[in-house]
């Protein structure tokens, strides 16, 4: 086994490299596992925009083997400078032969956009998870997590790059025993330090093509995670599509994970 | 604001049982030996416990159960003593029912067709004290 995921962590560093250096459109939504790279811009008045992600994902961690598959609808606004976005993952879930169903942990996002320039904007986010999941079903984590964090963003006629830190915390004594990452569905540590970084381009026809990585370093006991995956998305700015495949390069994070997701903005 | 008090109202919907706990039971000075592996440890985890907790088990059989986390041998109990006293143990600190679930296999590795026994609090009592007492024993694995 150990051979098998050297082998893959190295491939799986080799194509993130790769797909680093191609690059696409971010869908703006902030999904639960914080791609706080891909907060989208927003110049004008209000928008309200509802999108729906799709994910199925094989894992094989230390403890457990298996598959899950999820939906989550999205709730988003932005207006100005400041945008909110709530949303919530239903999963379907096997782990070492036996089967849940239920609802992940809730996740809330606010952010601000402190630097507004023609092609580089930053500004701070922060993201909640609520324990709406089962802990003992390992599909939350069983407390509530702040992750705040930073993300800045350049972009010129057909390139977009973007880029987040942030610090994840859970909101419970850190004394006690640590289980480790959990849940499956989206493992974190108790305490961690994350980034992110994603790069798009535009193709033309509004097609985009890019590469996303993210993970965390944990704080204290903990595993690191980093996360590797390339993108493909087509749309308009008011409705956009997007196919997303993942590969979990280090950590245990998943094997492989394939994530559509389609956003309607208005 | 208004996100922030629907998140409030989900996470006070939310109805998680209590959290794993270490029970603090310790085992008598000096240690009596009328619990031990023979006579208590291994028919109590045969009867609660095996039918997916089983180094046997492939993952694709154990309705869950994590890997190694088996208790077909001491050696593996002894493995995570603390992590069995949290879950299924009963002392002074804490009540601890997440283990046995409601449903289990009536045979090792079937599916969930039956209702799990119970051990009785008693049972309880007696898994942390001999856990406790039996981690400090010598062995010779």
């Amino acid at each position: 086994m150990l051979a098998r995921r050297d082998t893959g962590a190295a491939l799986g560093v080799a194509v993130a490299l790769g797909l680093v250096l191609v690059l696409a459109q971010a869908a703006g939504i902030a999904r639960a596992d914080h791609d706080m790279a891909s907060m989208s811009e927003n110049h004008g008045d209000s928008e309200v925009s509802l999108g729906l992600s799709v994910e199925a994902a094989e894992f094989d961690t230390m403890f457990y083997v298996g598959s899950y598959q999820g939906v989550a609808p999205t709730l988003g606004w932005m207006h100005g400078r400041f945008g909110t976005s709530a949303t919530i993952s239903l999963y379907h879930l096997t782990a070492n032969g036996l089967v849940h169903y239920g609802a992940g942990d809730a996740a809330l996002g606010g952010s601000a956009t402190l630097l507004d320039g023609d092609a580089v904007h930053a500004g701070l986010a922060l993201h909640v998870m609520l324990p709406t999941g089962s802990e003992l079903d390992n599909l939350g984590m069983g407390h509530v997590m702040a992750m705040p964090s930073a993300w800045g963003s350049w972009h010129d006629a057909s390139l977009h790059v973007a880029a987040s830190a942030g610090y994840g915390r859970a909101m419970v004594g850190l004394g006690g025993h640590n289980h480790g990452p959990a849940p499956l569905v989206d493992p974190m540590n108790l305490q961690e330090l994350t980034w992110s970084a994603a790069a798009d381009l535009d193709l033309g026809h509004g097609v985009q093509l890019g590469g996303r990585t993210r993970g965390a370093l944990p704080i204290g006991t903990g595993q690191i995670r980093v996360i590797g995956g390339g993108r493909v998305a087509w749309g308009t700015p008011r409705v956009s599509t997007g196919l997303e495949l993942q590969v979990g390069l280090v950590g245990d994070p998943f094997t492989v994970r394939g994530v559509v997701d389609t956003a309607l903005r208005f | 604001m208004r996100f922030i008090l629907l998140g409030l109202l989900i996470a006070a919907c939310t109805n998680q049982p209590p959290p794993p706990t270490p029970t603090q039971a310790t085992c008598p000075d000096p240690d009596p030996g009328t619990l031990t592996w023979d006579n208590f440890g291994q028919p109590f985890m045969t009867q609660f416990c095996t039918a997916c907790h089983d180094s046997a088990l492939p993952h694709a059989q154990r309705n869950g159960a994590p890997l190694y986390h088996d208790y077909n041998t001491l050696l593996g109990v002894l493995q995570i003593p603390d992590h069995i006293d949290q879950w299924a143990g009963d002392g002074p600190a804490a009540d601890n029912t997440l283990m046995p679930p409601s449903r289990c296999p009536s045979t090792p590795g079937g599916s969930l067709d039956s209702n799990c026994p119970q051990p009785t609090t008693q049972q309880r009592m007696d898994l942390s004290v001999w856990l406790a007492c039996e981690k400090n024993r010598p062995h010779m694995f």
